[in-house]
């Protein structure tokens, strides 16, 4: 590989590194392109190209099951990141303030939901709820989701802790805040570009589960599990208009969260 | 076991009023709650629709949660229904008896009011305490079935189960590129080669293992060890060149030519084979299985007045006739059938003559054995 | 006094004057504060995360158990059946898939990692970083969804081929669409993880090693490879733990003979097989496996990768 310097020198002659990495743009983009323009496509078939059209579109749009499935998505990971969000940001800031006994065996455990592989956590919860008969509903899945949603939205704001200026909290107790207060208005306030990344991560984190909600979700019916049973029975035109949808919702949503890792570096 | 992709295969319920609820909670959803509601009113189903808006808010009597197959309802008949009862539809699909086993006795089955199993998977049903007895004074139209349904083997004299559908189980394959066509199961292994990778079976652990003990002259329901021992052995030699397992979604394939032949339930090759004479669908000779589904309460069901009026419902002949010439699945309401048109009366593979229906057998519980069934079909699956 | 109990007299003396009310209500006050930061999250992973492994463990030690069904009794039989061949067949291909998807994502991986921390011009290297992470966020159904349509017989790739002339590919429902479907999955992964290790990299070791006279290719194998140790490390840990445990990818593209653990699992609780014994002795083992997997591979990396100070 050329060293750096080289690379300044030669930046006119192509690198074989830079034709890799054009290759892996376009890996990496032309199946979502291809589903684009197969979802203007008026024929049913990806093989003929019948003519631009909305058809796809527009039968989306009539889809009430979807949006059933959809607004199921929604609720449950909108609660489970409102309630993780609190917990997750509190969990973050008691590991970095104090030590105890079993210290390691608490941070541990609240690595386990991303280490253990989805299907495990998935079936793990189910064998808890059969066990003690809750029957499954929207809330348990709301539940199961709160574990990994609090788990990730630690470790952003644990991150950015570390970075944190202390002597803005001693500031406030020396002027005669309590130290609820000082964690309140000046802590939470630092820390809230982190815990909007976190949210957000946790929050698409959530919206794309399938395993866990699966297992755990009863009479709720989660965009995920709905999409997954229409892709297994078949091509469909209508969700390749629903991924370009969802597609693009994502990708608002990458922005956003980089808006906010932006922000919260500059402070 | 038959379940069936209408030709729209979207299924829809005309439940806007679950949807509002569920959508003041979800901020972002609120906007395209709005924005959907709109257009699909404006738009407008399509169907006898137009007083839905109004009953949904003088008569609603709750929701009726359904687990079915997939496509046994349609937009239509949900619709159909809530106007008449003023009680909305939710459905939720699955593609196999035991998957909505599992998913009930894993506690995920509390929401539905009303399932749809298969006539051996009733039987286990009833035994395992799942299923109300029904209140016969209740249904109205019971004496409309045949004969055959009135006191089926798998629930003597009906007690827990009204008799939906019944069909077959076949071969669908593509007539014009297959030069010879399939009679039997062994056209899948005389002919492996042609079909490599081109050709689907169900993925439904008793109509296959069943499928290939019939072409080995064993019965759908062996429970002899050594026998399921050699069935699995044949389907284990047939796997490389099996495509997939494949209960549903096997249309677009056989339709753009990915496949070649498909093992499906009648409910769906029929209408197949019907909108496109290209495709035929015909019943082994050495025998299939013919099954038969039907509607029950189960003992979790929460709003078991409305499984009565859904029941009700699809007894009345005129229903069950029009959602038999929409979705053709053989009915057992006598009534129903002589409202038929002459064409799907004489629908050979509808209703099949009775010789061959003499070779087919219904699929039955076999108790102890289903350990080994499961077992050999996760090893084929797993291979 | 005889000299043992002096010494054990005189702790239990200074513990019984430390021990009076007055100090226990002042640790039980200073402990509200962390208890009230740490405890709700705490109980909640306790109750969702640690009491369900726990109850799988015990579970996976009962033979047989159906849904519904009481313990009868405990015994070795299920975790026995994993090592029968058709099972253990399942865990290595399970294993080969996820090592394979590594490899891939680390070789094609690298490169653009590369490229983008240390070739590409400075003012635009988060952005496009951030291009190349996008598809994650895109939901990973629907990515391996548009596979499905580019893979299939009747699909994109083969309309492509066949319009240039050339002969088509059957890659559907075999190991190689699964492997690119995994690859595609979670290679931005890798080079996330490898463009933040390789952005650290300092120059000046590979300034000083050119001036030394060392040719590009020993620069690359004897500096940078062992600088950014931890970061492959960490990478090729990430991806080979979430392709060992991914369902979407071999479910989807896979055919008949590409069953996964994950896979297998899930038809043993909500599939047909409704063996919620055998179903929690394999996500033991797979957790087994995933452990395994972080052991080794720690050993290259970060040793304490201290996010919680």
């Amino acid at each position: 590989m050329n060293s750096a310097k080289d690379a300044t020198k030669n930046r006119r002659r192509l690198s074989w590194q830079a034709l890799v990495t054009v290759l892996m743009y376009s890996f990496m983009y032309i199946p979502i392109i291809i589903l684009g323009v197969y979802s203007f496509n008026e024929s049913r078939y990806g093989a003929i190209w019948k003519g631009f059209s909305l058809t796809w579109y527009r039968k989306l749009m009539g889809d009430e099951r979807l949006f059933l499935a959809l607004g199921d998505s929604l609720k449950i990971a909108l609660c489970a990141v409102a309630v993780s969000s609190v917990l997750g940001t509190l969990m973050a800031v008691g590991l970095a303030r104090y030590r105890f006994p079993g210290k390691s065996l608490y941070v541990g455990v609240s690595y386990l939901p991303l280490i253990i592989p989805d299907i495990a956590i998935a079936v793990a919860t189910l064998v808890f709820l059969a066990s003690v008969s809750i029957p499954l509903s929207l809330w348990t899945a709301i539940a199961a989701h709160m574990v990994f949603c609090l788990a990730y939205i630690a470790i952003v704001v644990s991150s950015r802790l570390q970075g944190l200026d202390p002597n803005l909290e001693e500031a406030a107790l020396d002027l005669g805040a309590t130290p609820t207060q000082a964690l309140i208005r000046v802590l939470i306030p630092q820390l809230m570009p982190a815990i909007l990344s976190g949210c957000l991560l946790a929050f698409v984190l959530s919206m794309d589960d399938l395993l866990i909600s699966s297992f755990t979700a009863g009479g709720a019916n989660p965009l995920p599990i709905e999409i997954f049973s229409r892709v297994k029975t078949g091509i469909k035109p209508d969700i390749n208009a629903l991924s370009v949808l969802l597609i693009l919702a994502s990708g608002l949503i990458a922005a956003l969260s980089e808006y906010f890792r932006y922000k919260s570096e500059r402070i | 076991m038959p379940r069936r992709i209408s030709r729209n295969s979207l299924l829809s319920r005309t439940s806007r009023r679950r949807f509002l609820q569920g959508s003041a909670a979800a901020l972002a959803g609120v906007g395209l709650a709005n924005c959907q509601r709109t257009i699909g009113e404006a738009g407008g189903t399509g169907e006898t629709a137009s007083t839905d808006a109004a009953s949904d808010s003088t008569q609603a009597s709750g929701t009726l949660h359904i687990y079915t197959w997939a496509d046994y309802t349609d937009d239509e008949l949900a619709a159909q229904f809530t106007e008449a009862t003023g009680i909305d539809v939710k459905v939720d699909v699955y593609d196999s008896n035991e998957t909505m086993l599992a998913k009930m006795q894993a506690g995920g089955g509390a929401d539905y009011s009303l399932i749809y199993p298969s006539d051996y998977m009733v039987t286990e049903m009833i035994d395992l305490e799942m299923l109300t007895e029904l209140d016969k004074s209740r249904l109205v139209g019971l004496d409309k079935i045949r004969e055959k349904w009135k006191s089926p083997v798998y629930d003597p004299d009906n007690s827990h189960s009204v008799p939906y559908s019944w069909g077959t189980t076949g071969l669908l394959y593509n007539s014009e590129l297959l030069t010879t066509p399939p009679t039997d199961w062994d056209y899948l292994w005389d002919n492996s080669d042609v079909l490599s990778r081109k050709m689907t079976m169900l993925d439904d652990v008793r109509e296959t293992m069943g499928a290939v003990l019939s072409s080995l002259g064993y019965s759908y329901n062996a429970t002899d060890p050594a026998e399921l021992e050699a069935a699995y052995q044949k389907l284990l030699e047939l796997k490389p060149d099996l495509a997939s397992f494949k209960s549903f979604g096997w249309q677009d394939e056989l339709l753009s030519g990915d496949l070649l032949l498909s093992m499906v339930y009648s409910v769906e090759g029929i209408p197949v084979s019907l909108e496109n004479p290209t495709f035929k669908y015909v019943i082994p000779e050495s025998g299939s299985s013919v099954w038969t589904d039907t509607m029950v309460i189960p003992t979790s069901a929460p709003n078991v007045d409305a499984a009565y009026e859904w029941i009700n419902f699809n007894l009345q002949p005129k229903v069950s006739q029009e959602t038999v010439e929409r979705l053709f699945f053989a009915t057992p309401n006598g009534e129903a059938m002589t409202m038929l048109s002459k064409e799907l009366l004489e629908n050979e593979n509808l209703f099949p003559p009775e010789d061959l229906l003499a070779k087919c057998e219904g699929i039955a519980p076999v108790g102890e054995a289903n350990a080994l069934y499961d077992e050999y079909w996760t090893k084929v699956t797993s291979a | 006094m005889p000299q043992g109990m002096d010494k054990g007299i005189k702790p239990a003396v200074a513990l019984g004057r430390t021990l009076n009310l007055a100090n226990v209500l002042k640790m039980l006050k200073a402990s509200i504060r962390p208890l009230g930061l740490l405890g709700p999250a705490g109980v909640w992973l306790l109750l969702l995360m640690v009491l369900p492994t726990l109850l799988i463990t015990e579970l996976s030690f009962v033979p047989g158990l159906r849904p519904g069904e009481a313990i009868e009794g405990y015994g070795l039989l299920n975790y026995l059946r994993i090592l029968e061949p058709t099972y253990l067949q399942v865990l290595r291909r399970s294993a080969t898939f996820a090592t394979g998807t590594t490899l891939l994502c680390l070789l094609l991986g690298f490169p653009v990692a590369y490229w983008l921390a240390l070739m590409a011009p400075k003012r635009w290297r988060n952005l496009l970083l951030v291009l190349f992470i996008l598809p994650l966020w895109t939901s990973s159904l629907l990515r391996t969804y548009a596979w499905i349509t580019l893979l299939r017989p009747s699909g994109v790739i083969n309309l492509a081929l066949g319009a240039l002339g050339l002969p088509t590919q059957s890659l559907m429902n075999t190991h190689w669409a699964v492997y690119i479907g995994m690859t595609y999955s979670f290679l931005p992964y890798m080079v996330l993880i490898l463009y933040a290790s390789l952005e650290r990299l300092d120059l000046r070791l590979l300034e000083a090693a050119a001036d030394l006279g060392a040719n590009p290719r020993t620069t690359f194998w004897r500096v940078t490879v062992p600088q950014t140790l931890p970061g492959i490390a960490a990478g090729c840990l990430l991806v080979f733990v979430t392709s060992l445990g991914d369902f979407v990818v071999p479910t989807l593209l896979g055919g008949p003979s590409s069953m996964t653990i994950s896979r297998l699992i899930y038809n043993q609780f909500l599939g047909v097989a409704r063996n919620w014994g055998f179903g929690s002795a394999l996500s033991m083992v797979l957790i087994l496996m995933v452990s395994l997997a972080i052991a080794l591979l720690l050993k290259y990396g970060d040793r304490n990768p201290e996010i919680y100070s």
